[in-house]
């Protein structure tokens, strides 16, 4: 510990803590421009420094630390005519062009002149100028270089945080500018990271730019519609218009930093696919009616079928909120008397009926329910089944900092290549299917190692790995930095919900964590959910408990005629569900398909009735995200046209069935909280800025599931499917911004398998299916596995998944150059 | 007459060849540590002997070594700062053009005293024929096992590599020396921590200048006692002095540290090849301030400049006459400096920038009543508050002009013209 005085102040604080931390925790305000907490330090440029009794030089506040004794001034003569004189530097070749500039009003710069600069400026030469007009950087970044002050932030956030290494600076001295190479377009990920963190403006958002003034805006903050991440945001609204999305400093699990469809992706909620009214099938027609006639008639086929469980289900996204969801299983589990529900159509499980029991286990056994940012903070950390670079950006972040601070050892275990295995100590692709063998060949080894404390703690627990298992320089470094450990975090990914032995690779997962415990290590786990509400959704109880069937099952039931009624709310699963045929064939021979969705989609297309619902944009209520974090959603759109908000509809349906539910969703909250156990300590009113987290359940340890290892053939082809950065569903693909940057699938293929073939990049191939085919773009991607392809899922302008077949995974396919 | 050291060979034919650094009694120096020496005792010996570097800012040699930690299982690396770029300066190249193995040997014995199995020599880019003259002169010392594995059988391995840079000043500063030899952006980085402790690749390191290193073997030799009995005791050996402008004999001179400014170019340089008075003279290349001729009765080592106000620094001594404008001359310097700054600290960046414009306005002519006072405050807020010496050195530059002649600033900006013209 040190002990320092400043300003006549003392204060002891840590060794090592930088002189701006320890005057900032006695509420001294030193400015700064180049110091960013997260990023490397630069000291550049100058505004922070501060005098220390006894050195000649005035020092940089933010990279010098403190040392025992010091004696630090802040206000001194010397300190206030330096820091005045770094601003009259800066303002030197600024263009001082506040009235046309996004910044003004929101400026580091001019809030820093006013409160410590000069009040006159001296200088009356010409000032430097890079280029008379902005120039683009991308469909989403516009820059201006006469303004830059060269503080770096957004080459660091850039380079440090996202990991694009997009920016750099070119030139030198006062021509120094940070851009692009050449000033080209950036091949970048878009996500505006930069513009964030830029004190001026000189790198601005194209799609705001020139559209409003800071103080214009009315900002509300809520939470990101995407990802399972749960990134917080705020919206900026300009007499009712959303303008902009930004992140805020300190707060949520993103901190400063947002991903493309956060910052950007938030456009789709006035899409013109919005269903405006309600419709109901007539010759085969969908015809808008009034909110009465479709009452009258829900009611009257409706009525009928209270109580009747067995031929009722429902499947809701799970990018519903927990009031809606709770809300929507009450209804089924109440007044249908039925367990047939189900919150995910995408993933294409074999085994239904051991699908959530073994995920619930895993989730009781293994999760982790607190800040990523402290998860990460381990020794080892494994990702399973996840190309988190596309899958969770924001995540990916964290990890990457993660890294550049602690001594975290990587390893990742994923069939697609992403920009997160250059810093991996071990990496390891594989076809889906035989990551179990490779997970269970790790649990052997920890298990070897570790016979005495089993025994102790399980007893004779047998053969835990039944078959062969194997030896590769992944398994032995992986296993023996777990051996080595005594923090393991593991992340799951959605790859391997999309397994074809999804529940023998969770089932592997939770003895490896039992075991690693047993061996006295601590060990968690998060999922990596690609759903903004999927952790909260399996929370509330949207899956087929006590008999009730999964999505799948509800599909083979509604094919075989033995569903009447099926409700499906915010989802599109025709599109989405992956088996294009038999979702097709089954949608068609249900009784009544119910559809409600904010968006006229492919699966409301083929309802006999349709319901007006809203988007994330006009509800209130809360979201659960992977850290099981909650937080809130906030309405800043009223619902349009005669849409309404969903929790208002099921509970207007049950009313029609004549049983009352609540749409108010803290009184909806406040009987989760009681019911729901993981909830009791979370309280509506107290969701502050950073949400609340969620507790831990007490798991039954049932000991060790033995898994016997199975492979999954793959001969020639077969491609895998998952989120691609700029899309990852049906609100991404409704989204003019997002649709800019990608517009269609595509085939990414290892270079290996692109000269087989005889394709370059860009070229067009023929993939083709049981008599299906489709024709898609070549990207070539380094470090796919043989004979593995990726196509991202669930484009609205090609149907994969009239490639795909349920219980299959990888989807066998042929290939063909076109022409 | 003093007897050259640093230059003894540089006379003689073919004096880049390894014969004939062996005839002149050349490795012997490095055979000796090898053989008898611990790292320890040869960092003391260079200790002892009072060496400062030559590069410009004076520290204690052997100091910067003995800060190296001495734990063998951190790599170490040893950098020759060969990226001479001060204006006025050009006493290194000689070394390396002419007598490239005493470098190597020197660089030999430092990186045994430091621990160091890998060095590097970072030469100013467009020294083309000085690199060629190295790389040649690095593969006869390969061959001779002056060099590589093992090296006489000591046990000791050395390997050097020489980068050339890419035509920035400030990569002669030793953080933005290892950076640019990294691969990144030639910016300087944040000390501490110094190089010593976390430099190339994060390693322990040392960067030492070329006539520093080619000190080293004579000590060795000759001992510690010998070379601090050469000049001042507190800074004492042979110096090579870089004598230009508008003497009549310009050239490198070897002397002996503490030399009198007024010999140095009036007795050396032979006086000004017009026969006009001296006006000034920088005695340290273009970051140490001026001296008017009143004032070159000086002597020429690091405590007696610095006491002069002004600096030794690389030993780049310029002489001006009395038909120099010295508005011109500091134009010059400033325009230097502004096109040398790398543009990471705000004050040199911008500051520089600014005094950039108006001494160039003011000396074509077009100076303003209070252009002096600003161009003085200018200075005291760029004065020590930059990221690296480079905005120091050309303030400092600057107000040597300013102190010394602000009647000649004056008369440019009341007559717009030239005193002298």
């Amino acid at each position: 510990m040190a002990t320092v005085t400043i300003d006549g102040k003392t204060i002891t604080v840590e060794d090592g803590t930088l002189i701006l931390d320890a005057a900032r925790s006695l509420g001294i305000e030193i400015p700064t421009f180049c110091y960013q907490a997260k990023l490397s330090r630069l000291a550049s440029c100058r505004l922070c420094l501060v005098e220390i009794e006894g050195q000649k030089k005035l020092q940089p506040s933010c990279a010098t630390p403190v040392l025992d004794g010091m004696v630090i001034h802040t206000q001194s003569p010397a300190v206030v005519t330096a820091r005045r004189a770094m601003l009259e530097f800066l303002l030197a070749n600024h263009p001082l062009d506040c009235p046309v500039c996004d910044k003004g009003g929101e400026c580091e710069l001019q809030d820093k002149v006013f409160a410590f600069g000069p009040r006159e400026g001296r200088f009356t030469e010409w000032k430097r100028t890079f280029h008379s007009k902005d120039y683009v950087l991308s469909p989403v970044i516009i820059k201006n270089a006469n303004r830059c002050v060269q503080c770096q932030r957004c080459v660091r956030i850039c380079e440090e945080i996202v990991g694009a290494s997009a920016l750099g600076s070119i030139g030198r001295g006062v021509k120094t500018e940070e851009t692009s190479f050449m000033r080209a377009w950036l091949n970048c990920d878009h996500c505006g990271n930069c513009i964030e963190v830029c004190p001026v403006g000189s790198l601005m958002s194209l799609p705001y730019r020139y559209k409003a003034r800071p103080w214009d805006l009315k900002e509300v903050d809520t939470v990101c519609p995407y990802c399972g991440t749960g990134c917080t945001l705020t919206v900026g609204l300009r007499d009712g218009q959303l303008l902009r999305v930004r992140s805020r400093r300190q707060t949520g699990v993103n901190e400063e930093t947002l991903c493309v469809k956060g910052r950007f992706g938030l456009d789709f909620v006035v899409h013109e696919d919005r269903i405006k009214r309600p419709m109901i099938r007539k010759n085969d027609v969908l015809v808008p009616v009034s909110w009465r006639e479709v009452s009258n008639y829900l009611k009257e086929r409706l009525l009928p079928l209270k109580g009747k469980g067995d031929s009722v289900g429902g499947l809701l996204s799970a990018q519903m909120t927990n009031e809606e969801i709770y809300t929507f299983q009450k209804l089924f589990r109440e007044v249908f008397g039925s367990n047939n529900i189900d919150s995910s159509s995408r993933w294409p499980v074999a085994s239904e009926g051991d699908f959530y029991p073994a995920l619930l286990d895993l989730i009781s056994t293994g999760i982790y329910r607190g800040n990523l940012r402290e998860f990460l903070s381990a020794d080892t950390l494994l990702v399973a089944g996840s190309n988190l670079t596309d899958e969770n950006p924001v995540t990916e972040y964290a990890v990457r900092y993660t890294l550049s601070v602690l001594p975290l050892h990587l390893f990742i275990l994923s069939s697609r290549p992403s920009r997160l295995d250059k810093a991996a100590k071990g990496v390891k692709r594989y076809i889906p299917g035989r990551e179990v063998r490779i997970l269970a060949s790790v649990l052997k080894e920890v298990m070897k190692a570790h016979e005495e404390d089993l025994k102790r703690t399980f007893g004779d627990v047998g053969e835990v790995i039944q078959g062969e298992v194997i030896e590769d320089d992944f398994v032995r470094a992986l296993s023996s930095r777990l051996l080595g450990s005594r923090r393991i975090s593991i992340l799951v990914g959605t790859d391997l919900l999309r397994s074809p032995l999804a529940v023998d690779a969770f089932r592997v997962i939770s003895n490896l964590i039992k075991v690693l415990r047993a061996a006295g290590k601590e060990c968690g786990l998060q999922f990596l959910f690609d759903r903004s509400n999927q952790m909260g959704a399996i929370d509330m109880g949207a899956f087929p408990r006590d008999g009730g069937m999964g999505f799948g099952s509800l599909l083979e039931a509604s094919r075989d005629g033995r569903i009447s009624f099926l409700y499906v709310l915010g989802e599109d699963p025709v599109l989405n569900y992956p088996d294009g045929r038999l979702v097709r064939e089954a949608l068609s021979q249900v009784g009544l398909l119910l559809v409600q969705d904010a968006f006229m989609t492919e699966t409301a297309r083929m309802a006999h009735v349709v319901l007006p619902g809203a988007t994330f944009a006009e509800k209130d209520g809360t979201f659960t995200s992977n850290e099981g974090r909650v937080q809130r959603v906030r309405a800043f759109y009223n619902p349009p046209f005669e849409a309404r908000r969903d929790l208002e509809i099921i509970s207007h349906i049950a009313s029609l069935l004549g049983v009352d539910l609540e749409t108010d969703p803290s009184s909806i909250f406040a009987e989760i909280k009681d019911l729901i156990s993981p909830y009791r300590g979370v309280d509506y009113e107290g969701l502050g800025d950073n949400g609340l987290f969620t507790g831990h359940e007490k798991g039954v340890d049932k000991g060790l599931h033995p898994v016997a290892i199975r492979d999954v053939a793959l001969e020639g082809w077969g491609f895998i499917t998952g989120n691609h950065l700029y899309h990852s569903g049906y609100l991404s693909q409704r989204s003019r911004l997002l649709g800019s940057l990608i517009d269609a699938p595509f085939l990414e293929i290892g270079k290996e398998g692109a000269d087989s073939l005889g394709v370059r990049e860009g070229d067009s191939v023929k993939v083709r299916r049981n008599g299906q085919s489709i024709e898609l773009k070549v990207r070539v991607k380094e470090g796919l596995p043989e004979g593995l392809l990726f196509i991202p899922e669930n484009f609205g302008s090609l149907s994969i998944n009239n490639l795909m077949e349920k219980g299959v995974y990888p989807f066998p396919v042929e290939v063909r150059k076109n022409g | 007459m003093f007897e050259k050291v640093l230059l003894k060979n540089a006379d003689k034919p073919e004096s880049h060849r390894i014969k004939t650094y062996l005839k002149g009694g050349g490795y012997e120096a490095l055979k000796k540590v090898l053989k008898g020496y611990q790292p320890d005792q040869v960092i003391q010996i260079v200790k002892d002997s009072n060496l400062r570097g030559r590069g410009g800012a004076g520290f204690p040699t052997g100091l910067k070594w003995g800060f190296v930690p001495k734990d063998p299982t951190v790599p170490k690396y040893l950098c020759c700062n060969a990226d001479e770029g001060e204006p006025g300066t050009f006493k290194d190249r000689q070394i390396i053009e002419k007598d490239p193995h005493q470098l190597i040997e020197g660089m030999a014995i430092a990186a045994y005293a430091i621990g160091a199995n890998k060095a590097f020599i970072y030469i100013r880019g467009e020294f083309a024929f000085g690199a060629r003259r190295l790389e040649e002169a690095i593969a006869e010392a390969y061959e001779k096992g002056f060099l590589g594995r093992d090296i006489l059988g000591s046990g000791f391995d050395l390997d050097i590599t020489v980068h050339r840079g890419a035509g920035a000043y400030i990569c002669g500063e030793e953080t933005a020396l290892i950076e640019s030899l990294e691969g990144d952006r030639g910016q300087p980085r944040f000390k501490p921590p110094f190089p010593a402790v976390k430099g190339l690749y994060n390693s322990p390191t040392v960067v030492n200048n070329v006539e520093t290193l080619s000190c080293v073997p004579h000590i060795i030799l000759k001992g510690a006692d010998w070379f601090r009995g050469i000049g001042p005791e507190k800074s004492p050996g042979p110096k090579l002095f870089c004598l230009s402008g508008h003497v009549k004999r310009p050239g490198v001179y070897e002397l002996p540290m503490g030399i009198s400014l007024r010999d140095l170019v009036e007795e050396y340089g032979g006086g000004t090849r017009s026969g006009r008075k001296v006006k000034a003279v920088i005695p340290g290349g273009v970051s140490a301030p001026m001296l008017p001729e009143s004032r070159i009765d000086v002597d020429m080592d690091f405590d007696s400049l610095a006491q002069a106000g002004t600096m030794l620094g690389s030993g780049g001594v310029i002489v001006m006459d009395e038909s120099t404008c010295i508005v011109k001359v500091a134009k010059r310097i400033i325009e230097f400096f502004h096109h040398e700054s790398c543009g990471k600290c705000t004050p040199c960046r911008e500051g520089l920038d600014w005094i950039d414009k108006i001494m160039k306005r003011l000396e074509g002519g077009n100076g303003r009543k209070g252009d002096v006072e600003l161009l003085e405050d200018l200075c005291n807020n760029i004065f020590g508050k930059t990221f690296c010496p480079l905005g120091d050195g050309a303030v400092m530059a600057l107000r040597g002009a300013i102190n010394h002649f602000r009647d000649e600033f004056e008369y440019h900006i009341e007559k717009r013209t030239c005193m002298v013209a």
